[in-house]
């Protein structure tokens, strides 16, 4: 799985980690059983703090995402219904998808369109309670 | 002493004659995070370095490293071998060759890792045999490195690691770092490069003229810190730069940008009451973090 | 392993030093070869004092150039701060370096002595252990003076130019001054044997000063521990 990480945008890395592991899990990138890479190998792979690893993880087994096994490693765990709302994921991105190419075609830039989602979210994700 | 921490300073200074160096530092640095020093050249960061492994004397206030007394030259001595430390310039003994280098060091460390040796010597591709006077900077930098990251002490001080190192270097460099933390090792580093800091610090701490101005988690710093720019119709009101969370209020036209620490979205509402046209609220990387409180400063 | 690097840093000056010294007394060797016997005894003695005269020289030279170096010299080609951070304390620092250093320069002050007695005798020179003897402990007991002068110089003086011309200048200085002045205290006197030549045997006569080595030594330790002191306080 490839995670792309911004280190300089509004968000804590570990959240952009748990994000788009999200992201991949309702989508069926990642299924369930699959094996994340350890905490160290992640780390290094990334080239971020090992504690931001341990933070996103532990985030992802709080949400219930993620099983950590003391010896063999981080499990996903993508339930039924996860697993039928890659469904929906898949289609509310195709809408996503139209709307981005249309206001694209009328000339808006990739940062007015990021702008302007990042508007309409800003008040859900400043209000993200702490750990 | 606080065991949590790795390095705690109290009121730590420095005074070169008028001038202060160090100037009443209050430094925290936890154990097995990654913690940067950020600070223009001449802000202190060297000198705080020295003062801490007893290189260079204390003016007033003290320290303690990993639960040792800095000022007391008996503790230093001994806090010293639990500590591996790469100094800015990076210059070792000039009449030595690589290996003879690597076995003296060896000689006087009890946590030296044989196995990380001989993986960062091949990886490095320095010649044991080659005298140190004739290396290239960059494999004196390699070869510096390979010696602290050969062993795994409780901490790791790097004054400016990355410099003088190409690209691919430096991501070996933060992958070696990433790794010993990994393994428990506390990193301390001191950097001018912001891009490697945002990268892999746990937390951040920086320092301008002898002062720390900012000790914050980054991860809180990306949560908190925002920019609101807010256009107006008409020259914008005045706005009272001492409210809670502003830092910083600049006006420029009819343009008002405020950097706001904490409670992004009550500045922002505070903000609407100025009716502005129009309100914008972006994220603040730690470049422009560093650029606004060492200015201000 | 602070021996091995503190052997490192002075292994060749000390090589160098070696092969000058050995080098005069083959010289010495040489010309004695060329005396023609049986007046041969003084002229043979006088020789020998002054070829012992031309190594004392350049045994106190190089002795200064050995004492050069050390953490203060370190901070000017930027290896202090490794030095430093190292878990060793300043004391064991320094005194390893003095030990070093003092063991080196006994070395290339009695190898030469050994050198000359030892092709004396195969050639049958009227060489006496007594007078090699007496030459050999006032040029290293009495030189040590000269040594730690310039260990001290080069922990107070930064910069490697600067210190050995202050060290070199100090040992002419007071090589000079003194004579005009105090010459019983002269120290090139005492470490030349001057003061118990018989100029008519040009042999060493006279009781082994012990005081003389034990003032010597004594200044030597004070000036060590000196340097010890300076280096326990300065900053890098």
């Amino acid at each position: 799985m490839i995670l792309k990480l911004n280190p300089s945008a509004g968000h804590p890395v570990y959240s952009q980690i748990v994000q788009q592991v999200k992201h991949a899990i309702e989508t069926g990138v990642l299924r369930d059983g699959d094996l994340l890479p350890g905490v160290r190998t992640l780390a290094q792979e990334l080239v971020v703090s090992p504690n931001t690893v341990v933070k996103a993880y532990s985030k992802l087994e709080h949400a219930g995402l993620l099983e950590i096994r003391q010896g063999s490693g981080a499990y996903i765990v993508a339930k039924r219904r996860v697993r039928s709302r890659a469904e929906q994921t898949r289609a509310a991105q195709a809408r996503v998808q139209i709307l981005v190419r249309g206001l694209l075609a009328e000339g808006f830039s990739d940062e007015e369109i990021h702008r302007m989602f990042a508007a309409e979210l800003f008040y859900d994700v400043s209000c993200e309670k702490r750990p | 002493m606080n065991d949590e921490m790795a390095i705690e300073t109290h009121e730590l200074t420095r005074r070169y004659g008028d001038t202060l160096a160090v100037s009443h530092l209050n430094l925290r640095v936890p154990r097995r995070q990654v913690t940067a020093f950020l600070g223009r050249n001449g802000a202190g960061k060297s000198t705080t370095i020295k003062m801490l492994l007893g290189i260079t004397s204390i003016t007033s206030g003290g320290g303690s490293v990993l639960g040792r007394a800095i000022q007391d030259p008996a503790q230093n001595c001994q806090l010293r071998r639990d500590v591996a430390y790469v100094a800015e310039d990076k210059r070792l003994y000039s009449y030595m060759t690589v290996e003879q280098i690597i076995r003296f060091t060896r000689s006087l460390y009890q946590d030296w890792q044989p196995a990380a040796e001989a993986r960062l010597l091949k990886q490095f591709r320095l010649p044991p045999r080659q005298k140190i006077k004739s290396l290239s900077k960059g494999m004196r930098t390699k070869l510096a490195l390979l010696l602290a990251f050969s062993r795994r002490p409780e901490l790791l001080i790097l004054d400016e690691p990355s410099e003088g190192l190409d690209p691919v270097s430096i991501e070996e460099l933060l992958q070696e770092i990433v790794g010993a933390v990994a393994n428990g090792v506390t990193v301390f580093f001191s950097s001018h490069q912001i891009a490697e800091v945002e990268r892999i610090a746990d937390r951040v701490c920086i320092l301008d003229q002898g002062a720390l101005l900012v000790d914050a988690c980054l991860d809180d710093i990306r949560r908190e810190y925002r920019r609101i720019t807010l256009s107006f119709y008409a020259p914008p009101p005045k706005v009272n730069p001492s409210l809670p969370g502003i830092k910083q209020v600049r006006i420029s036209g009819r343009q008002m940008t405020l950097l706001a620490t904490e409670n992004a979205n009550a500045v922002a509402e505070l903000a609407l009451d100025l009716h502005p046209a129009s309100i914008e609220v972006t994220p603040v990387g730690l470049r422009e973090v560093f650029l606004e409180t060492v200015r201000e400063n | 392993m602070l021996w091995y690097k503190a052997w490192l840093e002075t292994r060749s000056r000390f090589a160098a030093s070696l092969v000058t010294l050995t080098l005069v007394c083959g010289l010495f060797v040489h010309h004695a070869l060329t005396m023609i016997r049986p007046t041969w005894t003084v002229d043979f003695n006088r020789l020998l004092y002054i070829t012992q005269e031309f190594l004392a020289l350049l045994w106190i030279l190089s002795a200064v150039l050995l004492g050069m170096g050390g953490i203060v010299y370190e901070k000017a080609v930027g290896t202090s701060g490794l030095t430093l951070s190292l878990p060793v304390s300043r004391v064991r620092l320094q005194s390893v370096r003095i030990t070093v250093g003092v063991l080196e320069a006994a070395a290339f002050g009695l190898i030469p002595w050994l050198t000359i007695l030892a092709v004396s005798w195969r050639a049958r020179m009227p060489l006496v252990l007594a007078q090699v003897a007496f030459y050999a402990a006032l040029l290293v007991g009495g030189g040590l003076v000269y040594y730690a002068m310039a260990v001290l110089v080069s922990t107070v003086v930064e910069g490697a130019y600067s210190s050995t011309a202050i060290a070199i200048g100090l040992v002419f200085v007071t090589t000079v001054a003194l004579d005009s002045w105090f010459r019983q205290l002269n120290l090139w006197r005492f470490v030349t044997g001057n003061f118990y030549l018989d100029v008519h045997t040009f042999l060493l006569t006279g009781h082994f000063p012990w005081l003389g080595m034990l003032v010597c030594l004594g200044v030597a330790a004070l000036m060590f521990v000196a340097s010890l002191l300076v280096i326990l306080r300065r900053d890098f």
